[in-house]
């Protein structure tokens, strides 16, 4: 499909929904299980606990009246995650260790675009809807351009090259994936993003505006409490003044809550701008209408309430969350999906999904 | 339940995601596809089936790459006699609620004891076994950055330096250890003022601006005997260890809770271990009496130096610097200091 062309009319293609049939006091079993038997077993099951956790999520997912299946073996989880700890272990030490850390950014950075390469596929092999599994084929220097120069070319630009980024990974990714032998293609359009990220500057100053009312009310109660009561010694002495490090203490988290919510809210209209501008095979479409306003308060209330119920509404929480982006996200197929082929495509390789996973980066399929 | 003759489901042939409905019978060993539009039976090699997790369907994978799906888990267990298997009890366990509420029971209180028992035993049994070349390796480190980012040359005169090492030996023979060796070092102290350092190999740094504030050397001796009393008791190798150890632990349990509760989990923990740090705090000091007074000095002096720290790190600022222990503080507070100073000094006098 070339880039002129236009989504087909929504006269040829059916709307076929995702669906979520997962319940939060089902998980809630599941969940607390996998974590004593985590705890107990010093992290060794965790390895169990998430095979469990993925396939749980991913086959209660439905679309057109098939599920989705996570394939991954627990034990290949396992000797992923050995491996990321004994590089992290040997990194650390080396950094520590070597008064020239620096220079061991080089092979982090060469390692970067493979690993990511590798991880995505291995998480798309791991996938598999109505017996075909889902596939990625990446290139190590277009992943080193987006993701290791883009995120440097945006912090230069202040943020403004942010939707150029956005645009490069949802494409990267979107037309490296394939289901079986057939593939997708993603040309998500710079406009819409550039007024995105437009929506999400007005976001951040109203939420800012809110901040700084609370900040400035923090502040106030923290210093006439004399809460932060001063560290002997132990403080500069250039910042030796209660007021001044409640401000700046408040600021961070202020900061912080602020950059977060912000990213929230980005992220979920980078999702809705990249599914519609994704075609599977040239022909079925995809559409994802996430309320960007909706998603950011599933998440901080999810948030608020997980943390005031140390934990015991997460479950529940994750649950939320995922249904929310099921329902929210339809596949418009030009006609019955039952002509798929497998193909025989290498697996991945599991320690690299796996320290991506360790380290909290998540590409969102 | 009594294993069913068939199963009702869906086959998809070999790398195809075209289903049709179909009956899976026999037994494991010789398992027979009927399609439904197609009265006659092809044998099929079985591979494998999935476990049983909640109500997700099951796949029954067949050597050719087929696959046979059903949902109703009770016939499949007992189809292939898997009701027994460790996950066929795991998920009948977990949609009893009294076994989630035992688990949840469980979990909070095996968290509890790790946290409370568990953490500090492993640190400080790692502790006691970390050989004196890698906490000679750390100091290393450490120093190297301490020295680029907050220190430079001492400017003390070279007899005063003399003096103030010959009775750091003197404090060091007298507190009996050995192992890691000890050594002082003398520093500006630039940013950080008038303090004290104790690295965990042994290596322990005395401020100029610390000397400076000192009006007898029982108060510096008095700092000293609190450093080394972090070294012999290893406190700075333990908080590395326990440091770790929540790492560990904040990476198991927060594994599927996303970056935000994770984050948050990591800070409440750092304001958490300040406690532990003053715990340490308290313990040095209990050591510097108990060395004081074993060499006859003044075991109060140093809490009179502490007074003179603490106001000349506040001399600028607006507010009255408190002698209360704020629960954002890594030192006890003074006047809690001179309480348990004294009190030590009792005991100890008592056993006398």
């Amino acid at each position: 499909m070339s880039m002129e062309d236009t989504p087909a009319a929504p006269a040829d293609q059916t709307a076929l929904p995702f669906s979520f049939t997962g319940t939060a006091s089902e998980y809630f079993g599941i969940w607390i299980v996998n974590l004593l038997l985590s705890i107990i077993t010093l992290g060794i099951y965790t390895a169990w606990a998430k095979v469990r956790r993925l396939r749980y999520f991913y086959g209660n997912t439905h679309l057109d009246g098939h599920n989705f299946e996570y394939h991954a073996k627990p034990k290949q989880i396992l000797i992923g995650r050995i491996i990321v700890l004994g590089v992290l272990i040997l990194f650390n030490v080396l950094t520590s260790i070597t008064p020239f850390a620096l220079i061991l950014l080089i092979p982090y950075f060469a390692a970067i675009p493979w690993v990511i390469n590798k991880a995505i596929r291995f998480n798309a092999r791991m996938t598999s809807y109505r017996n075909i599994r889902f596939g990625f084929e990446g290139k190590f220097w277009s992943a080193f351009g987006i993701f290791v120069a883009m995120p440097f070319a945006v912090i230069l630009s202040f943020g403004l090259l942010a939707p150029v980024g956005s645009r490069l990974v949802s494409n990267y990714i979107g037309d490296g994936m394939s289901y079986g032998t057939t593939e997708f293609e993603t040309d998500a359009p710079l406009g819409k993003l550039y007024r995105n990220f437009g929506a999400t500057i007005l976001f951040v100053l109203g939420v800012s505006a809110i901040a700084a009312l609370i900040g400035g009310l923090a502040v106030t109660i923290f210093s006439s409490e004399g809460l932060l009561g001063l560290v002997e010694g132990a403080i500069p002495k250039g910042v030796g003044d209660t007021l001044t490090y409640a401000a700046v203490m408040t600021a961070v988290i202020v900061f912080y809550a602020v950059t977060l919510f912000s990213y929230l809210f980005y992220r979920a209209g980078v999702r809705n701008i990249a599914y519609n501008a994704t075609t599977l095979d040239g022909v079925h479409g995809f559409q994802s209408d996430l309320s960007r306003l909706r998603y950011f308060w599933i998440i901080l209330s999810n948030f608020i309430l997980t943390i005031c119920t140390i934990g015991l509404m997460r479950p529940w929480a994750a649950i939320r969350t995922w249904r929310y982006q099921a329902n929210k996200t339809t596949l418009l197929a030009a006609g019955p999906l039952d002509a798929f082929v497998e193909s025989s495509q290498m697996e991945g390789n599991v320690a690299a999904a796996e320290f991506l996973d360790i380290e909290g980066i998540d590409f969102g399929l | 339940m009594t294993r069913p003759a068939s199963l009702e489901g869906r086959y998809f042939p070999r790398s195809s995601s075209g289903s049709v409905d179909a009956y899976l019978s026999g037994t494991p060993d010789s398992l027979e596809i009927t399609l439904a539009d197609d009265e006659a039976a092809q044998p099929v090699l079985f591979q494998s089936v999935t476990d049983r997790l909640g109500n997700v369907a099951r796949k029954i994978s067949f050597q050719d790459g087929s696959v046979f799906e059903c949902s109703d888990n009770d016939a499949v267990d007992a189809f292939f006699d898997h009701g027994s298997s460790f996950f066929g009890r795991l998920t009948r366990a977990e949609s009893s609620w009294k076994f989630v509420g035992f688990a949840a029971i469980a979990t909070v209180a095996v968290l509890i004891g790790i946290y409370r028992y568990g953490l500090p035993a492993m640190a400080s049994a790692a502790a006691s076994v970390t050989p004196a070349s890698i906490s000679k390796l750390i100091d290393a480190g450490a120093l190297d950055t301490v020295d680029r980012v907050l220190f430079s040359e001492s400017s003390l005169e070279e007899d005063r330096k003399a003096e103030l090492t010959t009775l750091f030996g003197k404090l060091v023979k007298t507190s009996g250890e050995s192992s890691p060796p000890l050594r002082l070092l003398f520093r500006n102290g630039g940013r950080i003022g008038a303090n004290a350092i104790a690295l965990p190999g042994g290596t322990i740094i005395l401020t100029d601006q610390l000397v400076a504030l000192a009006e007898k050397d029982d108060e510096i001796a008095g700092v000293l005997a609190h450093e080394i009393g972090h070294v012999s008791g290893r406190h700075s190798l333990k908080q590395i260890y326990r440091v770790l150890g929540i790492g560990f632990m904040v990476t198991i349990i927060g594994g599927d809770s996303g970056q935000i509760v994770e984050d948050v989990i990591a800070q409440a923990v750092a304001i958490e271990s300040l406690s532990y740090s003053r715990k340490f705090e308290s313990e040095a000091d209990r050591h510097s009496v108990s060395v004081m007074l074993e060499a006859d000095r003044d075991p109060y002096a140093f809490v009179d130096l502490l007074d003179r720290v603490v106001g000349a790190a506040t001399k600028d600022a607006k507010e009255t610097a408190t002698d209360d222990t704020g629960w954002l503080s890594t030192h006890p507070g003074n006047a809690d200091r001179r309480r348990d100073v004294a009190a030590h000094v009792e005991a100890i006098k008592g056993k006398e």
